[in-house]
């Protein structure tokens, strides 16, 4: 369990954007990784069964409030998801972010911006880029149209930008 | 619009390799007791208050065996009640007799529907239909809309942008 209890913790909290969601998450997957204690005891792929776990675990965990969130969120004009209607980022994007500072500092600004995005962004965005799903994988993953999975990693990473430079900014202070 | 894309290509650039390598989050303390914890207590718990999966192989049969009987006696029971003393055609034709009457009454509803119709000009009942369902995507709307204001989170931080 010490081996891979970290991985689950991450995994739930960045998917969940809540500690405390994710400890509990964590701790039903540990108890079903008990219960199957004796396939996965000799498993190379016991990492892999618990991330997959932990991920289906979080989704179902938020997947009451989605289900609410998507009912209305869909009935949107379809021109608001396409192509046309996505965020314009009329301000200078860098081409490194954060790489000035450390992998722990890094971390806890990349933590506290993805808990300020609402659950429908940091999702699909987390699935991207920390679990390596496809779009269309999330897009299955999520029961979610292809185009709405896009355009809500388009605006995920758009609003994603400015909190990364603010917390950036704001520990270049801290630090000087 | 290349430009755009463009921006949208680089920003996934630059947050791929600002998320990349990121080191796992620690857990709590506190996770490795909770689970001991709450794997004790379950262990602890007698075998009638966990999940049937998890019963010993002779309750689980009994309990499928009890649940078997008491639904054939049930039926059994209710059979015999409504038979009684009488033979199998004067139960079936007692049945029937109920069931005729019921027949009859929807019969009858279905011709005065019938009247009805053709009573009643076809642009009002087209009026009345189109009435109903204005009046049911009204309310659909009105709930959607009290839903969007009063539940939704006011606009989130990347719907502004």
């Amino acid at each position: 369990m010490r081996a891979y209890q970290d991985m689950v913790f991450s995994t739930a909290a960045r998917l969940a954007g809540n500690e405390t969601q994710a400890e509990d998450i964590a701790q039903e997957v540990f108890i079903r990784a008990y219960e199957h204690f004796s396939d996965l005891r000799s498993s190379v792929t016991a990492g892999g069964w618990l991330k997959t776990v932990t991920t289906n675990l979080t989704l179902n965990y938020l997947n009451r409030y989605r289900k609410r969130w998507r009912f209305f969120s869909e009935m949107r004009p379809a021109t608001e998801d396409s192509e046309s209607e996505a965020p314009e980022m009329d301000w200078e994007i860098p081409d490194t972010i954060l790489a000035d500072l450390s992998a722990e500092q890094r971390c806890a600004i990349v933590d506290a911006a993805l808990r300020q995005l609402p659950d429908h962004q940091r999702l699909p965005l987390v699935l991207y880029h920390f679990e390596d799903l496809s779009y269309q994988e999330i897009a299955i993953k999520l029961n979610v149209s292809l185009t709405k999975i896009k355009t809500d990693i388009r605006r995920a990473r758009a609003a994603l930008l400015p909190l990364l430079q603010n917390g950036g900014a704001a520990r270049d202070t801290l630090d000087g | 619009m290349s430009k755009h894309i463009d921006s949208e290509q680089k920003l996934e650039r630059a947050l791929t390799q600002a998320l990349e390598g990121l080191p796992l989050r620690r857990a709590p303390r506190t996770l490795e007791l909770r689970v001991v914890d709450e794997l004790e207590r379950r262990a602890a718990l007698p075998w009638w208050r966990v999940s049937f999966t998890h019963w010993p192989a002779a309750p689980r049969v009994a309990f499928v065996a009890v649940c078997i009987a008491l639904v054939a006696a049930t039926i059994l029971g209710g059979v015999f009640a409504f038979a009684g003393d009488r033979s199998f055609d004067q139960a079936a034709a007692l049945l029937l007799s109920w069931v005729q009457p019921f027949l009859a009454v929807m019969s009858s509803a279905g011709g005065v529907a019938t009247l009805l119709v053709r009573v009643i000009p076809p642009l009002w009942l087209y009026g009345g239909l189109a009435f109903g369902i204005m009046l049911y995507v009204a309310l659909f709307g009105l709930g959607a809309a009290a839903y969007r204001t009063l539940y939704l989170r006011p606009s989130s931080v990347g719907d502004a942008l």
